[in-house]
C-alpha cells in the first residue's frame, strides 16, 4: 500500500437511470485505513454509489478512483485487491457452501484456503450445507468469507450486517476491526446508526441522489442542530434546531414554555434531522 | 477456465436429460425401421404421392424404405429440432441467469472482467452442443449397429459438423439476446428454434420464398441435402458462421457495455 492516497477516492460522479434520478455530483474522499460509513434512506442512492465503484454500472460523468486505480479502465486489478459484500447475499443454489467459497478462490487464482477456514469457524459456517437450504443470515456469512478470504485492501459492505444475529454482528466487527488494524480500509452503508457511531471513524449522509455531508463521526455529532424539548400545559414538545441562538430564545420566548431542554442530538437525531430538512 | 467449468457442470443435468432423450428417440426409431420395414415400404409410396410435402422432408429424392433414407427424413428431423432447442435454452439463460437469480453481484465483484465472462460462457455453450452432437451420435451409431445396417460415413459426419454448426448459431443468436436482457427469455429462445424450422419448410414448399434458406440454418443443415450431396452447401454455413460470430461479437460488445442489475 503507498502512504499518502486515498482509498475511494470519487469526483462528480453522476449516474442516472434514463429519466430516473441515480446519484448526483457525488465526490468523495476516503484515506487508507479508514472505517467509513455512508448512511441514507431507502433508495437514497447508496447501492448505485458502490455498483459504480466496483464497475457494474456505467456512469454518465465524473471519475472513481480505487487504491489509486481507475475504476472505468483497471475494474479487474481492482477487484483482486477489494472485497465486496452485496446486500442481497445471493449464490448458485444447488452449489455447497464449500464449493462456492472454492469458485471465489479459484476466481481470484488464490490459494485462501486457511484464511477462509479461519472466517468459516468465527462465523460457524456449514460448508456442506447447500445455499438452496441456508437463510437470508447464513448466506451473509458465506458472503462475508467470499469478501474477507483473500484479506483484501478495501472491503466495500452494502448493509452487512442485516439479517445477522448480534452475536454474529459481534463476531463480524471483531474480525473486521482486526482487518482494519492491519491496514484494510472499510466502506460500508447501513441504516444501523449506533454500528456507524461505534465502528466508523468517518460518515457519509446521502439523500435523493446527492451526497448532503462528509466528516468525522465526531464532528458530525458535534453537529450545530440541537435537539429543543420544552414543556407546556404539561404536554412534551420537541424539535431540532440550527441556527441563530438568538432567534432560538425569540420563537421560545412566545410559547411560555413550563420548562425547557436544549441538548446536542445523538447520531439518530442528527441523521433524522438531515434527512427531514430539505 | 473456471467459469468454463462451473458453467458446464452448472448445465450437466439439462444436457444430459435433452441428449439422452433426442438419443433415446433416434435410437428407438432405428430399431424400429428392422420391424416395420414391410410398412415403410408402403409409406414410401404413399409419401411419393404427397407433392410439395414430400418435396419438403425430401421423401421425392430419399428412399425411406432404406435405413439411410429413413434416418435422413425421419429421424433428422427430431435431432435437428431437439438440438436446436436445447442450444437456444442454453444460450437464452447463460448470461441473463445471473441478473434474474440475484448471482451478478457475486459473480462481476470477482476479478474476471465481463469479456472474460462472456468468453467463457460461450466457450461453455459451443462445449455442451458438441457434447450433445457427441451424445446422440453415439446412441444413433448403436441404433445403426443394431439395425445391422451403416450410413455413409461421410454424409453421416458432414451431416452431424453441420448439425453442430446449426445448433451454435441458433445458440449464439440466443447468447447475444441473454447478454441484452436481465431475464431469461426462455419462451423467445425456443419460439425462434421453431420459426427458423418453419421458415426452411416454407422456402422449399412455396415458390418465391427461396432466399429464406439464407436466413435459416436449417437449411443448410438439412439431412436429405447432405445425405445427397455427401457434403453440406458452402456458402451457406459460411453464411451461418458469419452470423455465429456477429452474434457472438454483438452479444460481447453489448455485455460489457451495459448496467447489471442486482
Amino acid at each position: 500500500m503507498s502512504k499518502g492516497r486515498p482509498a475511494v477516492e470519487i469526483r462528480n460522479l453522476t449516474k442516472s437511470y434514463g429519466k430516473h434520478r441515480g446519484v448526483s455530483d457525488i465526490s468523495l474522499k476516503i484515506p487508507e485505513g479508514d472505517i467509513f460509513g455512508f448512511l441514507g434512506p431507502n433508495g437514497a442512492g447508496k447501492s448505485t454509489t458502490i455498483r459504480c465503484m466496483l464497475g457494474m454500472l456505467r456512469f454518465q460523468k465524473g471519475e472513481i478512483r480505487l487504491l489509486g486505480m481507475d475504476v472505468r479502465r483497471q475494474t479487474e486489478e481492482i477487484l483482486r485487491k477489494v472485497g465486496y459484500m452485496p446486500s442481497e447475499a445471493m449464490f448458485y443454489p444447488n452449489m455447497k457452501v464449500k464449493e462456492v467459497i472454492r469458485f471465489a478462490q479459484k476466481a481470484r487464482g488464490m490459494d485462501c484456503g486457511r484464511e477462509a477456514r479461519k472466517i468459516c469457524d468465527l462465523l460457524d459456517v456449514d460448508l456442506e450445507k447447500k445455499i438452496g437450504e441456508l437463510s437470508l443470515g447464513n448466506r451473509k456469512k458465506v458472503s462475508i468469507v467470499c469478501a474477507m478470504q483473500h484479506r483484501p485492501e478495501l472491503l466495500i459492505l452494502d448493509e452487512p450486517t442485516s439479517g445477522l444475529d448480534p452475536l454474529m454482528q459481534e463476531a463480524f466487527f471483531r474480525l473486521l476491526l482486526e482487518y482494519n488494524r492491519e491496514g484494510t480500509t472499510v466502506f460500508f452503508s447501513s441504516h444501523v446508526l449506533p454500528e456507524v457511531k461505534r465502528f466508523c471513524r468517518h460518515a457519509g449522509m446521502i439523500r435523493e441522489g446527492e451526497l448532503i455531508r462528509t466528516d468525522s463521526v465526531e464532528n458530525l455529532l458535534k453537529s450545530p442542530v440541537r435537539q429543543v424539548r420544552y414543556w407546556k400545559d404539561g404536554k412534551e414538545e420537541a424539535f431540532s434546531y440550527s441556527g441563530e441562538m438568538k432567534e432560538l430564545v425569540r420563537r421560545l420566548n412566545g410559547l411560555e414554555v413550563e420548562d425547557l431542554l436544549i441538548e446536542e442530538p445523538s447520531l439518530e437525531e442528527s441523521f433524522r434531522h438531515y434527512y427531514e430538512e430539505g | 477456465m473456471i467459469l468454463f467449468r462451473h458453467e458446464v457442470k452448472q448445465n450437466g443435468k439439462s444436457l444430459l436429460i435433452w441428449a439422452v432423450c433426442i438419443g433415446l428417440i433416434s435410437f428407438g426409431c432405428l430399431l424400429l425401421f428392422e420391424n416395420l420395414a414391410d410398412t415403410i415400404g408402403q409409406m414410401a409410396k404413399a409419401y411419393a404421392s404427397m407433392g410439395k410435402f414430400s418435396e419438403a422432408l425430401g421423401m421425392d429424392r430419399l428412399n425411406i424404405s432404406t435405413i439411410e433414407g429413413f434416418y435422413a427424413t425421419e429421424i433428422a428431423l427430431i435431432h435437428a429440432i431437439g438440438g436446436a432447442m436445447f442450444a437456444a435454452m442454453t444460450g437464452a439463460s447463460l448470461l441473463s441467469k445471473e441478473e434474474e437469480g440475484h448471482t451478478a453481484e457475486f459473480l462481476h465483484a470477482l476479478p474476471l472482467g465481463r469479456s472474460r465472462i462472456v468468453r467463457q460462457k460461450y466457450t461453455a455453450l459451443a462445449a455442451l452442443v458438441f457434447l450433445f452432437q457427441i451424445i446422440t451420435v453415439l446412441a444413433e451409431l448403436a441404433g445403426f449397429a443394431a439395425a445391422g445396417e451403416m450410413p455413409d460415413k461421410n454424409a453421416y459426419a458432414w451431416y452431424h459438423g453441420a448439425q453442430f454448426l446449426m445448433q451454435l448459431e441458433v445458440g449464439s443468436v440466443c447468447f447475444l439476446i441473454s447478454a441484452a436482457c436481465k431475464r431469461k427469455q426462455i419462451g423467445t429462445a425456443l419460439g425462434l428454434a421453431l420459426v427458423l424450422y418453419f421458415a426452411d419448410m416454407i422456402c422449399r414448399i412455396l415458390p418465391g420464398t427461396e432466399s429464406l434458406k439464407y436466413v435459416t440454418p436449417y437449411y443448410f443443415s438439412n439431412a436429405t441435402d447432405i445425405f445427397l450431396a455427401g457434403k453440406m452447401d458452402g456458402i451457406l454455413a459460411g453464411i451461418g458462421l458469419a452470423v455465429t460470430a456477429a452474434s457472438t461479437a454483438a452479444a460481447c460488445f453489448v455485455y460489457k457495455n451495459r448496467d447489471l442489475a442486482a
